[in-house]
């Protein structure tokens, strides 16, 4: 049923957005199959596959991570959160709601990657940052509808809100 | 704020990427390994003793599959002779996993016989433009239109000025790559799909696999970006093959590689324009095109009239002759972009507008709104120009650019250009709206694609026809089984088409209410999150209206249709194909700032400003949206993107590492200004605004360049290198 990759079936444990999970997976299987399709997360976006993208940013123990470039195995025992549980996190809630009020939003199948990049980002490097180098840090977050404006605009609202 | 938002930040909507039913198998392609050959043989063996592997399907088991054994024999699912372009699916493949589905079809042995393959439209006429238009079985499509004296313009002119602009194919880059799953349930096909016009995925793959149309249900999931890509049908009749094959509902995804190697992008073209000048005045213009129309190009014909309407540009010209051919190349199947190569045309068009300018000694400015078209001008196909806002958002622009000089914030050339378009109300549709006591709901096929053409559009809409507040209306999507017919989310027709339908049936459910009420008209209103109906200044219950029947039901339903019709041209002007008739005209201009770095070649532009002619703005924010999207992706096709084909029929950059859109860091500020006062063919006279947003943007850029160094460059994209060796550094 998934689309996973590799042998082997082997278990491990994960904390995704809050609740111990319980796998197995094989080896060569990675973190954005194991979450779409192993545990139904599928607010995570497959979007190129290979790194170009950001559709499928994850937060793994706190730092924004890849999920297309990432093997299961190898983050066994971390905490991920995806953009289903980002919303527990104030700062997360603020992002996600400055989205929807800037219209940073069109086709919304980059929004999952840039709100969990954008509040990884503001929770670990402090909300003291200013908002042109958190821009630069979403450089590898594509979007094709917006033009990156309203994306622009509703990071500086979250940037002057926990600021 | 759009209604899709909070469910979109929070990842909860269903893209087609996400479908998923239980029993699904994972669909595969089996790629040609040549451009252009012969197939000798598909050796599937290996893949189909594969464990996890539940149907392999190639071109000989069609006639056994299929009840007619397939459909339209032009375009055969899947081939048995010859192949056409590299990458072209040649075998299917469903397996328990996408990995086993993958691993499958690489194991397929296909054993071609190598043909020549077509490579480049230049190498098949080395000669063009002659005299002589080029024969050749290549050629796929030959249009042709002329009016006026053009050898009298030519022959009297103090000026002329000749050039040949190239541009490249340009790739659709939609986040999501295409995506359906289709299933056989009770004799029925059912296709659930991320596209921009399910019913065109319905009449295409019940064509393509000989099926009966009322057998093929079509439901649209979530869109994530369509631009053209998602308009027809790609994937959706390979995954019904193969759950035809395999009994199981199979899903099929495109990997990104092939989303750039099949998903339909544009392709290369060569443009010879030559215009002659008299007295300040442009007196004649002859345009050449020469289009790569890869393996296959949508209505040929059409295509390629209707991209060369865009090169003569929107300016009166007393004789012009437009002549465009198609060149078949062993290339994957050409497809429709933004705009489909209007941003193209505009860059020569209008690049061509700034040489003239610069060696006539007249301000860009001057030169075009001396021939701006104004209402009442005709076409150069004869076509009357209905209001337009060209010379009001070229007034505007000419403000900004002196301001801009005053204000020095930039230090790069400032470059203007324009564009047309024309709403697509041509291609038709009808909506339900059902009158319901939570409020109005709009029945419809197609889901929003991003845009905001559905969610916002047809509500306000609404809005606008009743007063409602958002919240009283709400867009219901259905399949093609029960969801009135409509054309597609497309040509910038969503609002301008089937807003018209949406705004026929509320009109007419408020008559049907009054005349219930046997009052002249009714207001509605919306208190207590309920509908009510007003009755010269009475509040009464939608229900009190309602038969026995509706009130079982839950609603009235109202439907509404328009079946537009495009604008006429003159026939004695056409000499050959057919050519496009615009439905209103749209303007757009752009003023660009850009610097160019002297030493490498490289352009960063610096500010970016549009006027944009929407007769009407039913949603500001949202027009502004477009705007903002479509520039940015025009700074995409103005300086990075560019898909390289090298020989026999190879992409050297299918992946967004090597083929680059712009980023965050690449957009510079940007200011949108909305021009009203010129109705469209749209409700309460608004023009479609997905598309002319990107239209000046590459013109305007490359015009910016000419004003910083003095030198044109003619090739799309402005790439550091082409910039520096139009400076001659290289």
């Amino acid at each position: 049923m998934t689309g996973g990759e590799g042998t082997g079936n082997a278990a491990l444990a994960l904390t995704v957005n809050g609740r111990r999970r319980r796998i197995r997976a094989p080896d060569a299987e990675r973190l954005l199959d194991t979450l779409r399709w192993r545990l139904g997360l599928k607010g995570t976006k497959e979007g190129c596959r290979s790194g170009g993208c950001g559709a499928c940013t994850v937060l793994v123990d706190g730092r924004s991570t890849l999920s297309c470039l990432t093997l299961t195995h190898e983050v066994a025992g971390a905490t991920v959160t995806t953009v289903e549980g980002i919303g527990r996190d104030p700062v997360g809630r603020r992002v996600q709601a400055a989205f929807a009020r800037e219209n940073a939003v069109q086709c919304g199948y980059c929004t999952p990657g840039f709100v969990v990049a954008l509040t990884g980002l503001l929770r670990e490097r402090g909300p003291k940052l200013p908002p042109e180098r958190l821009l630069e840090d979403l450089g590898g977050n594509l979007c094709r509808c917006t033009g990156y404006a309203a994306i622009r605009r509703a990071t500086e609202a979250v940037c002057r809100e926990v600021g | 704020m759009r209604t899709d938002a909070p469910a979109k930040v929070r990842g909860r909507v269903e893209y087609g990427m996400d479908l998923e039913a239980p029993g699904m198998l994972w669909g595969a392609l089996v790629p040609a390994p040549v451009a252009h050959g012969r197939i000798v043989a598909i050796d599937a063996s290996v893949a189909r003793g594969m464990a996890g592997v539940r149907a392999v399907v190639t071109g000989a088991d069609l006639d056994r599959l299929l009840p007619k054994g397939g459909g339209d024999p032009e375009r055969r699912l899947l081939p048995t002779e010859e192949v056409t372009y590299r990458h072209q699916p040649v075998a299917v493949i469903a397996a328990d996993s996408r990995a086993v589905a993958r691993a499958a079809a690489a194991a397929v042995r296909v054993a071609t016989e190598a043909l020549p393959s077509v490579d480049d439209i230049e190498e098949v006429f080395p000669d063009w433009p002659g005299a002589e238009g080029p024969g050749s079985p290549q050629v796929v499509a030959h249009v042709h239109a002329l009016h006026g004296d053009l050898d009298a313009a030519f022959a009297s002119a103090e000026l002329v000025v000749s050039q040949t602009f190239r541009t490249s194919g340009v790739a659709q880059v939609a986040l999501e790559p295409h995506a359906c799953l289709a299933s056989v349930e009770d004799g029925s096909y059912r296709i659930r799909t991320s596209t921009q016009a399910p019913f065109a995925v319905r009449s295409d793959t019940a064509e393509i696999l000989g099926l009966a149309e009322s057998r093929v249900v079509v439901e649209g999931s979530w869109v994530g970006g369509g631009f053209g890509g998602k308009a027809s049908s790609l994937v959706e009749p390979y995954a019904l093959v193969l759950a035809i094959a395999s009994g199981r509902p199979v899903k099929l995804a495109l990997t990104y590689r092939e989303e750039f190697l099949l998903g339909r992008s544009t392709l290369p073209a060569v443009v010879r324009i030559d215009s002659s000048l008299l007295k300040g005045t442009i007196t004649g213009r002859r345009v050449r095109l020469l289009l790569d129309a890869g393996a296959m190009l949508p209505g040929r014909d059409f295509a390629t009239g209707y991209a060369i309407g865009f090169l003569a540009g929107p300016y009166r010209i007393e004789a012009v002759e437009l002549e465009g051919y198609a060149v078949r190349t062993h290339k994957p199947p050409f497809g429709a972009h933004r705009a489909p190569f209007a941003a193209q045309c505009a860059f020569v068009a209008e690049s061509h507008m700034d040489a003239i300018a610069r060696r006539a000694g007249i301000d860009p400015f001057d030169l075009r709104l001396a021939h701006a078209w104004r209402e009442g001008d005709t076409t150069p196909l004869g076509q009357r120009v209905g209001p337009f806002g060209l010379r009001e958002a070229l007034e505007r622009a000419h403000r900004q650019r002196e301001a801009w000089r005053a204000d020095g914030h930039g230090s790069g050339g400032i470059g203007v250009a324009c564009g047309f378009w024309s709403t697509g109300t041509g291609a038709g549709g009808e909506a339900i709206v059902e009158f319901a006591r939570d409020g109005l709901h709009i029945i419809e096929g197609e889901r929003e694609i991003g845009s905001g053409s559905v969610i916002r559009g047809l509500v306000a809409v609404v809005e606008r026809v009743t007063g409602l507040p958002p919240a009283a209306v709400r867009v219901d999507y259905r399949d093609t089984r029960s969801a009135p017919f409509d054309s597609g989310v497309f040509g910038s027709r969503t609002v301008g088409a089937l807003g018209q339908a949406v705004e026929k049936a509320v009109r007419k459910g408020m008559g049907t209410l009054a005349a219930r009420a046997k009052v002249p008209e009714v207001r509605l209103a919306f208190d207590g999150g309920e509908l009510w109906v007003v009755t010269r200044g009475h509040k009464r219950s939608l229900t009190s209206l309602l038969t026995p029947a509706e009130r079982a039901l839950g609603h009235l339903a109202i439907g509404g249709r328009h079946y537009g019709r495009s604008g006429t041209l003159e026939e004695s002007r056409v000499r050959e194909g057919e050519f496009y008739a615009y439905t209103d005209f749209t303007a757009s201009v752009v003023l660009a700032q850009a610097a160019v770095d002297r030493e490498t070649g490289a352009v960063r532009p610096e500010r970016v400003a549009e006027f944009l002619d929407v007769g009407v703005a039913l949603d500001p924010e949202m027009v502004r949206t477009q705007m903002e999207g479509g520039i940015a992706m025009g700074l995409g096709t103005a300086l990075t993107e560019e898909t390289l084909w090298t020989s026999a029929g190879r992409l050297a950059n299918p992946g967004l590492l090597d083929y680059r859109i712009p980023t965050l860091g690449d957009i510079p500020p940007i200011e949108t200004v909305i021009v009203e006062g010129f109705p469209g063919a749209g409700p309460f006279g608004a023009k479609g605004v997905g598309e002319p947003p990107i239209i000046p943007v590459p013109a305007a850029i490359a015009n910016a360049v000419l004003d910083a160094t003095g030198a044109q460059v003619t090739e799309l994209p402005l790439t550091p290198e082409r910039v520096a060796r139009a400076l001659k550094l290289l």
